[in-house]
């Protein structure tokens, strides 16, 4: 496919410590083409962030070591590229929006100069252009022009985050990584920042991968959306796929412990038990522990992802074994869908 | 911030009271009688009253101090018992002395220290890290009158390079200031490591990584100055130890310093050269910490904000 603009093959990522070795990503692979948004879901520690820094091949090593898979980046494989060729990719072609815009940002330097670094790093530019380019990005994100020579400190989070945003997309990147963009910001700031980050993909033609735990945010913004669990994808489609057809037990559990503003005070559902541990997965499917509808065979073999056919698009493929079985189907699509 | 710096410059006023007070109230308790100091052995017991008389040693305490405070405002901390010599203008003589070994030193230590701290905690847990620190183990553990001997031994008389002691031009600066500076190296160095550690971990620092600094870029632009204040500290906290502190060395190295000038004059019994020679060790380190606070400022602008706010 000609408008791909990341590929991302059988990934494995490790954490390579003294005690133990933490299996962060298992094998993810997904492709995401030119304008479309990519929402990654999952819980804490599923391996999203991990996978988000690989693309950069910023995993911080030691401890992290990327075991295998390939990383193609508009043709060209992240993972082969020398040191100095990435600082060419990295804030020209990819850039990243990190999740605390409180500790995002150097707090010795004006939010004017860390937006102008970045066009500087990239473009033939003098100081002077660069940080008028600055300021053009401040006013692009909603903040006023003379307040580049500010300090990070004299900022409000949201407002910081709106920075964050502005040396993300100084040097107009091809693809944007938001890894939680508003998850430390309250809700009022969410919905403006999300709104703007919305508007800015629309404008400048940019692909994002938007990475969250909110099923809120996935459905405001994305096109796609892979949830992923313990390191591995075990459900890829559409917006509309994930939320309107729902195949893996995992995502169905997400759905069920959301709020529902329509049944107010009926109790929530939480997925029952915890994450399992990434440095001592479950042999098997990882999330059989936890599932209602494990069968002893679960834990026997590791579900690849499967097309799902039937009411679906072509995008979406589930990893779950269950559906060998023609007649399986999830309690939430029992009802009728 | 001309506020503050003259809000911190009038804060200096209680300090003096207060440590003169103490001092003065110390070397009262503890000194023999001036009086036969001055006089001598043979002196007879009226002739001891009469010099008691004429210097008002018979006052009450508190007068004696009154007395001597009004002196020090006008810039008269008195007269040495027993050289003659004028107690401030000894001090202000000796000061460049130790300025001068201290400066030499602070600049040996720093530029030593700085690229080895950063370079260490770059390389944390290697063997680059592990030879760094057994460097900085050696500049704590090492008594630094000892290291002068040896310096002495290998560099003066079995080289000739450097002369052995006393204050002859810039080659006799040469083994104090190393002596000194080995050790305030090991200690910045120490600081430099564990802050830049800190630092390294930091999100801005994969922001600026993501961003396509090159790792040079993220270490000195957006690492170093987010590492320095503790730095900063270290630093000028061993620059108000060496004003006082380097006694051992100097005396090992005889320079002519302020750490000599108080030990000579406690073992003469010089009370008011120790009296005097104190209270100004202790307003050169309030004027030092000031100088650090400022500098503090200059790099943090968090900090210049809180200052603006205060003043």
């Amino acid at each position: 496919m000609a408008d791909l603009v990341l590929d991302i093959k059988d990934l494995v990522v490790h954490y390579e410590t003294e005690d133990a070795d933490v299996h962060a990503v298992n094998g993810i692979s997904f492709q995401l083409g030119k304008k479309t948004t990519l929402g990654l879901v999952g819980e804490t520690g599923a391996g999203k962030t991990t996978t988000a820094l690989s693309i950069l091949n910023l995993v911080p090593n030691p401890p992290g070591k990327i075991k295998s898979g390939s990383i193609v980046l508009d043709g060209v494989d992240v993972l082969k590229l020398s040191q100095e060729e990435l600082e060419k990719v990295r804030g020209n072609d990819v850039a990243m929006i990190f999740q605390d815009p409180m500790t995002a940002l150097n707090p010795v330097m004006t939010v004017g100069e860390q937006i102008a670094e970045s066009v500087e790093l990239h473009e033939k530019v003098s100081k002077q252009e660069a940080m008028e380019r600055a300021k053009e990005m401040l006013r692009l994100v909603g903040i006023a022009e003379n307040r580049a020579y500010d300090y990070p400190h004299q900022f409000s989070g949201g407002m910081k985050q709106r920075v964050v945003i502005a040396i993300a997309l100084a040097c107009n990147p091809k693809l944007l990584i938001a890894d939680e963009p508003t998850t430390a910001l309250d809700v009022t700031i969410q919905a403006q920042v999300l709104e703007l980050m919305k508007n800015l993909i629309r404008e400048y033609d940019m692909s994002m991968i938007l990475i969250t735990h909110d099923l809120g945010v996935v459905a405001e913004i994305c096109d796609d959306v892979a949830v992923v669990y313990a390191g591995r994808i075990v459900e890829i489609g559409t917006a509309d796929d994930i939320f309107n057809h729902t195949h893996h037990p995992y995502t169905e559990g997400l759905f069920d412990s959301l709020p529902n503003l329509k049944e107010r005070g009926e109790e929530l559902q939480p997925i029952k038990g915890l994450m399992p541990d990434p440095s001592n997965l479950p042999p098997g499917c990882s999330f059989a522990p936890r599932c209602p509808y494990a069968t002893d065979a679960c834990s026997k073999k590791v579900p690849e992802l499967r097309p799902v056919g039937g009411t679906s698009s072509s995008k979406h493929m589930v990893a779950c074994d269950a559906y060998d079985d023609p007649k399986f189907c999830l309690r939430r699509n029992k009802d009728g869908k | 911030m001309i506020k503050y710096i003259v809000k911190r410059l009038l804060q200096l006023i209680p300090v003096i009271i207060v440590t003169s007070f103490l001092i003065y109230w110390a070397m009262n308790l503890t000194s023999g009688d001036p009086a036969l100091l001055i006089a001598g052995d043979k002196a007879t017991p009226e002739m001891l009253e009469q010099i008691r008389e004429e210097m008002g040693l018979n006052d009450p305490f508190l007068v004696r101090y009154g007395r001597y405070m009004l002196g020090m405002i006008q810039g008269d901390m008195g007269e040495s018992y027993i050289t003659g010599k004028d107690v401030f203008q000894t001090f202000m003589e000796t000061l460049p002395n130790t300025l001068m070994l201290g400066g030499a030193a602070v600049l040996i230590a720093v530029i030593i220290a700085l690229p080895l701290g950063i370079y260490t905690a770059i390389h944390q847990s290697t063997w680059k890290d592990n030879v760094g620190m057994v460097f900085a183990l050696f500049g704590t553990a090492m008594p630094n009158f000892w290291l002068g001997l040896m310096l002495i031994l290998l560099f003066s008389l079995k080289l000739g390079w450097f002369p052995s002691g006393g204050k002859a031009g810039f080659s006799s600066v040469v083994l104090p200031a190393v002596t000194v500076g080995y050790g305030l190296a090991a200690l910045i160095m120490r600081t430099t490591r564990s802050s830049m550690l800190d630092v390294i971990r930091q999100d801005y620092m994969t922001t600026a990584r993501a961003k396509g600094c090159s790792e040079r870029q993220v270490i000195f632009r957006h690492g170093l100055k987010n590492a320095l204040i503790p730095i900063i500290t270290a630093i000028g906290m061993q620059i108000s130890m060496i004003m006082t502190g380097s006694v051992l060395a100097e005396t090992v190295f005889s320079w002519p310093g302020i750490g000599r000038l108080v030990n000579d004059s406690i073992a003469r019994r010089d009370n008011e050269m120790v009296t005097g020679a104190i209270i100004m060790c202790s307003i050169c380190m309030c004027l030092i910490n000031l100088v650090v606070d400022l500098v503090y400022a200059f790099f943090d602008p968090r900090i210049k904000a809180q200052y603006a706010k205060k003043g």
